[in-house]
């Protein structure tokens, strides 16, 4: 048995100044454990634009190692640079995923463009920082993980992981654009690749996780742990329609797998819910679990999508 | 080489065509039968924005190709869904068969909104002979890569012992050659290689093909055929910008060889054939689809205006 005791909201971005590209939201936290702070990744936003289109940015904060509750720094300037006119990523790279390999550190994101008849399309770039994750450089200006017949748009969501000597992908592909009030709303779902290179990925090509509110429940942030001789997921899934609010919005779900591609759903198995009140009483979502100095914890977002950050919870008992 | 011109053949103003479409017979591509040739083209339609849709039709010729013995009445394959890479057009489809089966190679349109569009190659099979074809699924087989970073499209694909080969082109990069116009773009030719047509290994932002025009020439719409010993790459070049009108800076048919392969020697003298001013083809041409037909060498063609009024053929005598 376990369970998440919440910590409280670790990071808001609206406190930050002098950072145009950083006003609202910090989403998808994704950490980097460096000698004396826990550099996290997120997604942030300048205001919109006169039609309320948003541009994500990507960013990071360091957190003391001995107090997380500390800021140390924040970045000054986005990771990555918007993509250039007409490629993948020209209006967006969000969420972003790290892995250090030596004195490199690899970054997987999402890039963002916009369409005619849909709002957006997604797809996954790779970028490489030798600076020790402070700023980045994309690998190439196209995506390194696109569309492909079964996984036809929104392929986003990445989170790299190195289990043996593969490299895994889980991320998240469209299945398709739900038309709900008037406005196409993307449902996807949870995949998964694997690659020798990190380049060259092959894709399994089934949905991890099977859906339970719903068919067309969304599920995003497919975040591996590997603990106690077994893999734990946790995510995130909400309705397809309506889930701007508590009813139908995010919550946080989790399987477990012994073998990375046989997943076992037990979201009651958890250990997180929203709040009777607070920050995350209507959603919570976009976990991220990781360890520093032997204890476990989750990053996660709260109302909004993260509109005003991120806090973190500390695992009571153990992932088995 | 030399080349006989035969003259235009198929004006899509003189038929009825399916789903709503008028205007344009773009991109021939030619399926060879016992008695017949069909050729697949894309014609348009105009939709609810006042925005073009293009759309794979046939027409099916005599083996003379001198009369139109059929045109398709019912849609080859519908457009995309909702979101996808061919939603908004299907142009063009290359058919290859394999097995009994026929392969076709779309390349799909989609809208967007800081460039005009974005594409990708599709595949599509047909157990009926080509009269319908079904998609393997929703998504594109080819589509944006690392170092091919937009605009994957064109595929011409064909057999060469026992190995599928693809040309097709990718996109370098869009950019506004001019305060207040549109962005325009850079594309190029590319090759990849597969075992089973379905599965490609590219070459991954290789040119293949050496520019004439600059960095910033177009190259669009490869066809390959094989003449003796020797492979011969045919298709159409242009200036990025100001391509449309100006008749001094819009498509040509380009030609490289190579007995390999992999070394493409570019001769674009080669497939010139004499034209007359005031022609279907004087101001363009473009959308080559070279063919064997009962041992011709043959290819088709697109003229002014990009194919609004169809297409023509010439024909390979030396």
């Amino acid at each position: 048995m376990f369970r998440w005791q919440k910590l409280g909201l670790v990071f808001e971005p609206q406190r930050v100044s002098g950072r145009e590209w950083l006003s609202e939201f910090a989403q998808a936290p994704a950490t980097l454990l460096l000698d004396d702070v826990v550099r996290v990744y997120f997604s942030c936003r300048p205001p919109p634009d006169s039609q309320g289109r948003y541009v994500s940015r990507s960013a990071w904060v360091d957190l003391d190692r001995r107090n997380l509750f500390e800021v140390r720094e924040v970045a000054g300037e986005p990771i990555l640079p918007l993509g250039a006119l007409g490629t993948f990523d020209e209006f967006g790279t969000y969420p972003v995923s790290v892995l250090r390999e030596g004195p490199v550190v690899r970054a997987y994101y999402a890039g963002w463009t916009r369409c005619e008849s849909v709002p957006f399309n997604v797809a996954i770039g790779a970028a490489t920082s030798r600076d020790g994750g402070r700023t980045f450089s994309r690998l190439g200006e196209g995506p390194v993980l696109g569309y492909s017949p079964d996984e036809p748009f929104v392929v986003s969501g990445p989170k790299i992981r190195r289990f043996g000597d593969q490299y895994q992908l889980f991320y998240i592909a469209g299945r398709k654009w739900k038309v709900v009030d008037g406005r196409p709303e993307p449902v996807y779902k949870i995949r998964m690749a694997t690659s020798s290179d990190g380049i060259h990925w092959d894709r399994l090509g089934r949905d991890l996780i099977p859906s339970r509110v719903e068919d067309d429940e969304a599920q995003a942030s497919p975040d591996v742990y590997f603990a106690n001789g077994r893999y734990h997921m946790f995510f995130c899934y909400r309705f397809s329609s309506h889930f701007r609010g508590r009813t139908f919005g995010y919550r946080i779900g989790y399987a477990w797998s012994n073998n990375l591609t046989d997943w076992t759903r037990e979201d009651d198995r958890a250990g997180i819910d929203v709040s009777e009140d607070g920050w995350d009483s209507e959603m919570i979502s976009y976990p991220h679990v990781f360890d520093v100095d032997g204890k476990t914890y989750m990053a996660y977002l709260g109302n909004q999508v993260g509109k005003h950050g991120f806090g973190l919870a500390v695992l009571e008992g153990s992932l088995e | 080489m030399r080349w006989i011109r035969r003259g235009h053949i198929f004006d899509p103003t003189e038929h009825r065509l399916p789903s709503g479409c008028e205007q344009f017979a773009q991109s021939p591509q030619a399926l060879v039968f016992d008695d017949f040739v069909r050729v697949y083209f894309s014609t348009r339609a105009v939709d609810e924005r006042r925005k073009f849709l293009s759309h794979i039709a046939f027409v099916d010729l005599d083996k003379e190709l001198r009369r139109v013995v059929r045109v398709s009445q019912h849609p080859v394959l519908p457009l995309g869904g909702l979101g996808c890479f061919d939603e908004h057009g299907i142009f063009p489809m290359n058919v290859v068969r394999v097995g009994g089966a026929v392969y076709g190679y779309t390349c799909g349109w989609s809208r967007r909104v800081s460039v005009s569009v974005e594409t990708g190659i599709g595949l599509a099979i047909s157990h009926d002979d080509g009269l319908t074809f079904h998609r393997i699924g929703d998504g594109p087989i080819l589509g944006a890569s690392l170092n091919e970073p937009c605009l994957v499209g064109d595929a011409f694909v064909k057999q060469v012992e026992g190995t599928f080969h693809m040309w097709y082109i990718f996109g370098r990069g869009w950019r506004r050659y001019d305060t207040g116009s549109p962005p325009d773009r850079v594309y190029k030719i590319g090759h990849a290689t597969s075992e089973d047509g379905v599965h490609w290994v590219r070459e991954e932002g290789r040119q293949i093909v050496p520019d004439a025009l600059g960095p910033d020439e177009c190259q669009a719409l490869p066809t390959m055929v094989r003449v003796g010993n020797t492979y011969h790459l045919f298709f159409c070049f242009r200036e990025a910008f100001d391509f449309r009108t100006n008749a001094a800076r819009g498509y040509r048919i380009g030609h490289a060889s190579s007995a390999d392969l992999v070394n493409w020697i570019r001769d674009d003298a080669n497939p010139a054939w004499p034209h007359q001013q005031g022609e279907w083809d004087s101001d363009m041409q473009c959308y080559p689809h070279a063919f064997e037909l009962d041992g011709r060498v043959l290819m088709l063609y697109n003229g002014n205006e990009f194919g609004r009024r169809g297409f023509g053929w010439v024909e390979l005598v030396e």
